[in-house]
């Protein structure tokens, strides 16, 4: 069931997920879609997330903006709910924040990222070429993942609560927790149109699911749900963006999703498994929780002869 | 006519020992057909290997022969179904 | 036996133009060179441990293979000599494969390569029927000439070279009165295996179903009133269809698509043939690699992981006959609402039910009357076996 309504303010708005946003031209969203598309969160019980291009908007765009109960994902700091960060930077901030980045630069950067966790209550971690990993970036992931748990744990055991999408997700979640595109997610662009996410507006325009005028019209919407992805549903990597655009990128079908997509949750999961472990070392935690179990494959698609 | 008569079995797993040296022995006769002596190094490793794979078929015959004590007869010879794991002893 | 089929699209060329062909994009110009073919035999072979099948088959597909049979000559030659001399474990397992109109059969060139390569030949003949049956389809291209006269001279030659050859037979919505005489002609030119399928495009129009069971009980009474069913098949009659299946031990996929390869004239590799260009109607090809890059298994990982449920609607799901009921996932592809191979398409629905009554009529009778001339054991024992090929 359809829960999010995304907005994309401007033709510039920021990523905050996988996907670049390959338009330079700043071009808002005209006033009247915006209204419609509120009028359309509205009438459908949508929870409406606006998401916010680099500069200050007009005015009136404000007022609109304001007449529905909202969260902002933003690139500037000022107002926003959730901020969305390109690089680690030295902050002090009293909201979530999503990191974009390359691999190369966590690997590199591990530290300053680490150094986050810190001064924010929420580090989501996403990064921006996930189809780019080799067997050699994942024994470097695992080893920058391993780090981050050290991080997390000695603040944990200091009395802090530090949340890492990438460790901390999976420890709390005893279900799948995923990005929802196209099931309880859908996102709306400036000429009026529904996408499944913003990636798939930036990717072809052509290829919408319903407009304003005439409602939403998701052919196949059942290939959304965890029920219909073969390899999902017997996954327990729970904390997995499960990222429909990249699944559709990569195997050319929604409900897929690639190796590397598979082994990168698999090592967060791991990792996590670990973490909740030395966490527990110190005392009760999560005490509702179940363990996570050892597991001896990384990609479940390995394992698929024991669920076909 | 020839004569067919069911005088046997033996296991899958025999079966499948005999049914690859037959493949074998029939795509070593068919890579004959086009391999000359012009390649040397080739050649001269189908050639040896027609012999052995020649001589582990009657060899397979042999073992199998004396284990089950199929019956047999002056001009017959005997012939298996890979899909039954049958012996057939086939008479002119 | 497990094997894996791999198959080389030589030509997209044909004398034909069958009424029903799929290949929607044949052409004269996209023929395979011998230098895309060694790559794509190198590539595979090169992977042995991707490969891991006991046995293959190497089809070769058209068009009509046998337009290029100096290349097809060429490719086994190359195919035979590098598994042997990579101690390639299908060297003791393989089979080259072949569905041909039969019209250049006799050929000196078809002819030389059969004898030099005939203990691991597998060749069917596609011939539809009685001479009005294969006519109204396989007509020769540019005129509405039928072919049948130029394929049936050539089947005493191949029923003598291949005693257990048998014929693929397709149906169309024109094609259903004919059914039960083509099956018994095709049994009177010596051709004992008969296999035989609906298409699974949407063609059919109302009371086809109708038509397509009269004409099975027809035949289902001709065969059992002949005897034939002591040395003759035909694939329509099956025990094991008309059956519910159960969700989750009976969930596996109909169709090999990604358990196969299929090779076209530019190098581009595909899950099979029918998601290549020239087989697709209105959607874009799914190309899974190609022999200088290699195969991205990211792309074969939605046809490993495709499942019967998954792809089906509820009403297939809770069918009450659905076993024996085919899809094709190329045809599926085709006829889906999105770019997915994950929505079955049931143009077929309704013959599968037709072929479902007429199916249990044929087995009911049969049975009775081995039973009651007390035959019913040894028919048992040594039934002659039909394939369900149904591509």
């Amino acid at each position: 069931m359809i829960q999010y309504l995304i907005i994309l303010l401007d033709e510039t708005s920021a990523s905050f997920c996988h996907y670049d946003n390959p338009k330079k031209e700043r071009c808002l969203i005209p006033l009247e879609v915006l209204r419609q598309g509120i009028r359309f969160g509205m009438m459908e019980n949508l929870m409406i997330q606006y998401v916010y291009p680099d500069y200050e908007l007009p005015e009136e765009y404000k007022d609109v903006i304001e007449s529905i109960d909202h969260s902002k994902i933003k690139p500037l700091a000022d107002d926003a709910d959730v901020l969305v960060l390109d690089a680690p930077q030295e902050i002090n901030a009293d909201k979530p924040v999503v990191l974009r980045i390359k691999k190369q630069d966590l690997f590199a950067l591990t530290d300053a990222v680490a150094k986050m966790l810190k001064s924010v209550p929420r580090l989501n971690v996403v990064l921006t070429d996930v189809e780019t990993f080799t067997d050699e970036d994942f024994e470097t992931y695992k080893k920058v993942l391993a780090g981050f748990s050290t991080e997390v744990k000695k603040l944990y055991v200091e009395g802090k609560s530090p949340q890492l999408n990438l460790l901390t997700d999976r420890m709390m979640l005893s279900q799948m927790n995923n990005c929802g595109a196209g099931d309880t997610t859908i996102t709306l662009a400036s000429n009026g149109k529904f996408y499944v996410c913003p990636a798939f507006y930036y990717e072809d325009e052509a290829d919408s699911i319903g407009d304003l005028e005439h409602g939403l019209d998701i052919k196949n919407k059942q290939l959304y749900k965890l029920g219909y992805a073969p390899i999902c549903r017997h996954c327990d990597a729970w904390q997995c963006k499960r990222c429909i655009w990249l699944n559709r990128k990569t195997t050319l079908e929604v409900n897929t999703p690639s190796h590397e997509q598979c082994v990168l949750a698999h090592l967060e999961r791991n990792a996590s498994r670990e973490l909740l472990q030395n966490i527990r070392k110190h005392g009760s935690f999560l005490p509702e929780q179940e363990e996570i179990k050892e597991i001896d494959y990384l990609d479940p698609f390995d394992k698929r002869d024991t669920w076909q | 006519m020839a004569m067919k008569r069911k005088v046997g079995q033996v296991t899958p797993e025999e079966k499948n020992e005999i049914q690859t040296l037959f493949e074998r022995r029939n795509g070593l006769n068919e890579l004959a057909k086009i391999l000359t002596a012009d390649n040397a190094e080739l050649y001269e490793k189908l050639v040896k290997d027609m012999g052995e794979t020649g001589s582990k078929f009657q060899d397979w015959w042999n073992q199998m022969a004396e284990k089950y004590q199929w019956e047999s007869a002056e001009n017959g010879n005997w012939e298996i179904n890979f899909d039954t794991c049958e012996i057939y002893l086939v008479t002119a | 036996m497990e094997a894996r089929n791999i198959t080389f699209i030589v030509t997209k060329d044909c004398q034909l133009a069958c009424k029903y062909c799929y290949l929607v994009g044949k052409n004269e110009k996209e023929r395979m060179s011998f230098d895309i073919a060694r790559r794509a035999i190198d590539y595979i072979l090169d992977h042995e441990t991707a490969f891991e099948e006991e046995s293959v088959v190497w089809d070769f597909i058209g068009g009509e293979p046998f337009l290029e049979i100096d290349l097809i000559n060429q490719i086994c030659d190359y195919l035979k000599s590098e598994m042997y001399r990579r101690n390639h474990h299908w060297f003791n397992s393989y089979r080259f494969s072949f569905s041909t109109n039969g019209i250049n059969y006799d050929s000196e060139k078809v002819q030389r390569f059969i004898e030099k390569n005939h203990e691991h030949l597998s060749i069917g003949i596609t011939i539809d029927g009685t001479e009005m049956k294969h006519d109204l389809n396989r007509v020769y291209k540019g005129s509405e000439k039928g072919s049948y006269q130029s394929v049936v001279r050539n089947i005493p030659l191949w029923l003598k070279q291949f005693s257990n050859a048998a014929t693929k037979v397709t149906i169309s919505s024109a094609d259903i009165p004919y059914i039960k005489e083509s099956v018994l002609h095709l049994y009177s030119l010596g051709i004992h295996e008969v296999n035989i399928n609906c298409v699974f495009e949407d063609v059919w129009n109302e009371g086809d179903d109708r038509l397509f069971e009269e004409q099975l009980m027809q035949l289902a009474d001709a065969i059992i009133d002949g005897v034939y069913y002591e040395d003759y098949a035909c694939s329509f009659f099956s025990e094991n269809i008309g059956k519910p299946l159960d969700k989750i031990l009976e969930n596996q996929n109909w169709c090999g698509a990604g358990r196969m390869l299929s090779v076209d004239a530019a190098g581009n590799f595909y899950p099979c043939t029918r998601f290549a260009a020239y087989s697709l109607r209105s959607k874009k090809p799914i190309i899974i690699g190609n022999v200088y890059d290699g195969i991205d298994k990211n792309k074969l990982r939605p046809f490993l992981s495709l499942d019967r449920t998954t792809q089906s609607r509820q009403e297939c799901i809770d069918c009450e006959v659905a076993s024996g009921c085919a899809w094709c996932q190329g045809e599926n592809y085709d006829a889906a609402d999105t770019n997915t191979i994950y929505q079955r398409a049931t143009a077929i629905c309704k013959m599968h039910k037709a072929r479902v009554r007429a199916n249990n009529y044929y087995w009911n009778k049969l049975y009775r009357k081995l039973e009651l001339e007390g035959m019913r054991e040894e028919f048992e024992a040594n039934k002659p076996k039909s394939n369900d090929v149904i591509c």
